[in-house]
């Protein structure tokens, strides 16, 4: 596989899309991944990686505002180049399977699962994650509204939740706590933290809408 | 409530945590990382005959692959409830045995996490496959009786009267049995070690409840000295009883750092917490109550079956809790311990209450039909002052004050008792149910250090972990208004092994242990004071305080201990063990309340529950940061409904493991599952238990859900649901 066939494949897809991205062969690659655990796959004699497989991607993009660049390993998921790679550990590791929203994180401005995400899926994108949200030491009003509401305990899905948050209310879905409760549910708190984090969201709208 | 003893502070670690500044455990990233990643047993009980880990050891990136052979030097993790550390006695890739399903047999470890999960998959394994039974109902599952059990702290059953006969004579009987699947925690944060030595010392990173039983048990499987481990655990993304005693990866991480000369991290999969971890045990619950017309109990008779592992006996406290829920003339408890193949159950949030509570107060509603009473009249006639397993007064108890306000907050006496008689707008059936709930006003030894300095500064350092519960706000108010200084002042530090020893923190006993402490130290710090000459009466900024001593700062340090224990238990917690005291002290008995009002909507068509409104009222002594308390309690509601509606592990009894091991199989409560939620507070402290007034809240808020939610939809819709977790299927099925 070819830098520029995964351009090509992300060009098509908007960059965001995991299926089509996983048509330039490197499927079996990442259903390993996908499917660590599984019983199945781990007593399958699985036939040696293509070389081609393990080089390194080039992937450059820029990351709360700053242009970054890294050669990935094409099987890196967005959350693990953030936290082990760049530091940045706000966006939460909860399932690694797209199933809890603790890694979610805004690219081009919508919210993605980041463990979903192949890192090289974001090259020439914006990523934001919760450490760029907010400015210098302003917070951004959800971030304000969470402690405001006290939305949160353990602080584990936090990040997650006020990311998601914040892309609720810019596409539209924080017009009632009961639109909020759904276009939220994809953000599992353990903690049940739900009714503060509704009432967050109802007032950051209000402060973001202005 | 407004007119709380404590004020209201903002939770002290929130602004980090809303930054994404808090680091967890795994959060730590040393230079020069090994990532580890397990592969695990495919079949439900055996052992291993070979691994092949040359196609592993191939894949470039891999460092290393350790199997049991490599792990001769290891002693075997001891169970927490047998005397040791560990959720279980048996250590995954210590032996060749695998003792269940999904249990770790290899750990890779490479340089990046993908070439480790990669090589995961390439191990070639052999085994030895042995007959299992993987539930309680299988004919290889092995009852034993829970009092003629081995167990390092027996347990008997309760006898007070002649409860079987007092059953035959009374007037008005319910004879129900319950089950309940497993159940597990999910706390968010994975269970995870950073391990990294620097020469003989060696430094752990991990999301822990119990960071000096870590501590000493890792030192104790390497056979290295605990003073050369430290623990970091100073936030952990929720616990719930999971991270309450060492896991399996723990020793291994620090193993594997060890032979590699190189930091390993570890993070344990969802899937694998399914399988290497601990889970609230499947019950089956027989209840039996006899009553006099009137409503008065006169004798209640409890049958327990817990699940346990064929490895451990996981104590079942069922009984204990059922006890105490009123003024039973004669009660008599016998429970069984099921042992099966799976990892060793454990403490998840209300570990029994839960079960207990959905049994005891389901029967009790059962019964208030059968009497044709109000639920809260039958409760309220039953209540008791005086413990009937111990003869000893209840220190407080507060349950009628729950049921009177929780009532007309709720708005109770709208409620028409006969069953399908309520209707929402849209055609839904309305149910609305009452139950109450208990939990151990438990406490124990703890130590706390206190820093003053001439700036104005505090530094406290207190042996708890801040788990989400709000325990580093608690203490910071607590000192705030003792020492009347601003909260802004003061940094708390809790859950590092380096400082003050870090006992378990799980069982309701946090602050019950921990304000004692704070409070003592805060005291030692004034006496401190005096004697240095300093007139504390006069009033004065407490830097200036200090500033007349001539010292840069003061720190003092001071400890406390339950009710009845010697100062010598600190010696326990000093060395990482288990120490809690409750709930029966020396002349009196300490348990927490709850009172739940629970409404329901079900669809009439497809069973479909709602739970758009719940009350709650609880009796958990002072209240001392009113703020988070709110927040713990509905997040206790919330595992209610959650634990009711929602989770139930469904157990591959054909080849072991769990087949719904993640998060969106095992359903946990989204933000659509939830509607209103209001806590109340009743806030009278108990200065028997402690020194602070403090019962215990973390536990407590979640008991007595379930039932407040099975009775509502015995209102709404007449039928009685006796199997948890309640599936649309059984509001479905023909009635008989």
């Amino acid at each position: 596989m070819t830098m520029n066939h995964e351009k090509e494949v992300i060009a098509d897809t908007g960059g965001l899309s995991r299926r089509d991205v996983l048509k330039g062969g490197t499927a079996l690659g990442v259903l390993s991944v996908a499917g660590f655990g599984t019983q199945s796959l781990a007593q399958a004699a699985v036939p040696s990686l293509p070389m081609a497989f393990r080089t390194e991607v080039e992937v450059a993009f820029r990351i709360n505002g700053a242009q970054t660049a890294l050669a990935l390993d094409p099987r890196s998921s967005l959350l693990d180049v953030l936290r082990d790679q760049l530091g940045l550990t706000g966006a939460k590791k909860g399932c690694d399977h797209g199933q809890c929203g603790a890694c979610t994180v805004h690219v081009d401005g919508r919210r993605v699962a980041a463990c979903m995400t192949l890192a090289v899926q974001v090259d020439d994108l914006d990523v934001t994650t919760i450490e760029g949200l907010a400015e210098g030491d302003v917070l951004h009003p959800m971030q304000q509204a969470f402690i405001d509401h006290d939305a949160l305990q353990c602080g584990y899905c936090t990040p997650g939740q006020i990311m998601a948050g914040v892309a609720c209310v810019r596409e539209g879905h924080a017009g009632s706590p009961q639109q909020i409760r759904e276009y939220m549910s994809g953000n599992l708190c353990r903690c049940g933290a739900y009714p503060g984090i509704v009432a967050a969201i109802e007032d950051a709208a209000r402060v973001m809408e202005g | 409530m407004s007119r709380n003893f404590y004020p209201e502070l903002v939770r002290v670690d929130a602004l980090d945590k809303v930054r994404g500044a808090t680091k967890f455990g795994t959060d730590n990233r040393p230079d020069n990382l090994v990532h580890g990643a397990f592969a695990v047993a495919t079949i439900g009980k055996g052992r291993v005959i070979s691994i092949d880990t040359a196609a592993a050891e191939a894949l470039p990136g891999v460092v290393s692959v350790i199997t049991h052979r490599n792990t001769t030097s290891l002693k075997p993790a001891q169970f927490l409830m047998g005397g040791g550390f560990a959720f279980q006695t048996h250590s995954p890739l210590l032996t060749d045995h695998v003792a269940y399903r999904g249990q770790p047999i290899a750990l890779v470890l490479a340089e990046t996490l993908e070439v480790a999960i990669d090589a995961t998959a390439v191990l070639q394994v052999s085994y030895e496959e042995q007959p299992f039974a993987a539930t309680i109902d299988n004919p290889l599952a092995e009852p034993i009786a829970q009092a003629e059990a081995p167990m390092r702290y027996p347990l008997e059953d309760i006898s007070v009267g002649d409860a079987p006969a007092a059953y035959e004579g009374g007037a008005v009987k319910v004879d129900s049995t319950f089950t309940m699947e497993r159940q597990f925690q999910n706390p968010m944060e994975l269970i995870g070690t950073v391990a990294a030595w620097e020469g003989d010392r060696l430094t752990i990173h991990e999301g822990t409840q119990n960071a000096g039983g870590c501590k000493f048990g890792v030192a104790d499987q390497l056979g290295i000295n605990p003073d050369n481990v430290t623990v970091i655990s100073p936030f952990i993304g929720g616990g719930f009883g999971q991270k309450n005693s060492m896991q399996s990866q723990l020793v291994l991480a620090a193993f594997a750092s060890r032979e590699l000369g190189r930091p390993v991290k570890i993070v344990v999969p969802r899937r694998q917490l399914f399988h290497d971890a601990t889970s609230r045990p499947a019950t089956r619950q027989r209840v039996r109550l006899a009553a006099n017309r009137d409503g008065r109990l006169v004798g209640a008779l409890y049958d327990v079956d817990a699940q346990t592992s064929k490895l451990d006996f996981f104590p079942a406290e069922h009984a204990d809790t059922a006890a105490r829920f009123y003024g039973y003339p004669a009660f008599k408890s016998f429970t069984r311990l099921i042992r099966t193949d799976i990892p060793t159950p454990g403490y998840m949030r209300a570990p029994f209450e839960h079960a207990t509570a959905f049994a005891i107060e389901s029967a009790m509603d059962e019964l208030a039909y059968k009497l044709d009473m109000d639920p809260i009249e039958l409760r309220l006639r039953n209540d008791t002052a005086v413990d009937v397993v111990s003869g000893l007064p209840h220190s407080s108890r507060h349950v009628a004050e729950c049921l009177r306000r929780g009532a007309e907050t709720f708005g109770w006496s709208r409620r028409d008792p006969t069953p399908r008689s309520m209707f929402a707008p849209n055609g839904d059936l309305i149910g609305m149910g009452v139950a109450i709930g208990l939990y151990s006003g438990s406490g124990g030894p703890t130590r706390a250090r206190i820093t003053a300095r001439r700036d104005g500064a505090v530094s406290l350092n207190v042996g708890v972990h801040e788990m989400g519960q709000g325990v580093l706000t608690a203490i910071t108010n607590v000192v705030s208004k003792r020492l009347g200084i601003p909260a802004s002042a003061i940094t708390a530090t809790v859950g590092v092994t380096s400082g003050v020893p870090q006992p378990l923190t799980a069982g309701s006993w946090g602050s019950a242990s921990a304000v004692p402490a704070t409070e003592a130290a805060c005291d030692a710090l004034m006496k401190a004071l005096a004697e240095a000459g300093v007139d504390i009466s006069a009033s004065l900024p407490l830097g200036e305080m200090v500033a007349r001593t001539g010292a840069g700062q003061m720190q003092v340090e001071a400890s406390s201990v339950a009710p009845g224990q010697e100062l010598q238990v600190l010696g326990r917690t000093d060395t990482g063990r288990v120490a809690p005291a409750g709930p029966v002290y020396p002349g009196f008995v300490a348990f927490s309340y709850a009172a739940h009002f629970v409404e329901v909507h079900v669809e009439g068509s497809t069973g479909r529950i709602r739970v758009p409104r719940v009350v709650s009222m609880f009796d958990c002594g002072r209240v001392l940061s009113p703020r988070t308390a709110r927040s713990q309690a509905i997040g206790g509601v919330v595992w209610g409904i959650g634990g009711t509606l929602r989770e139930g592990a469904e157990t591959d009894a054909r080849y072991g493991g769990v087949m719904n091991g993640d998060i969106a199989e095992y359903l946990i409560p989204v933000n659509a599952d939830i509607g209103s939620i209001e806590p109340g507070f009743i806030d009278e402290p108990d200065f028997q238990v402690n020194r602070s007034g403090v019962k215990g809240l973390g536990e407590v808020v979640m008991a007595g859900v379930a039932p407040a939610i099975i009775n509502a939809v015995y209102h709404a819709t007449g039928i009685r649901v006796r199997d948890l977790p309640l599936r649309l299927e059984a509001l479905l099925k023909p009635q008989a």
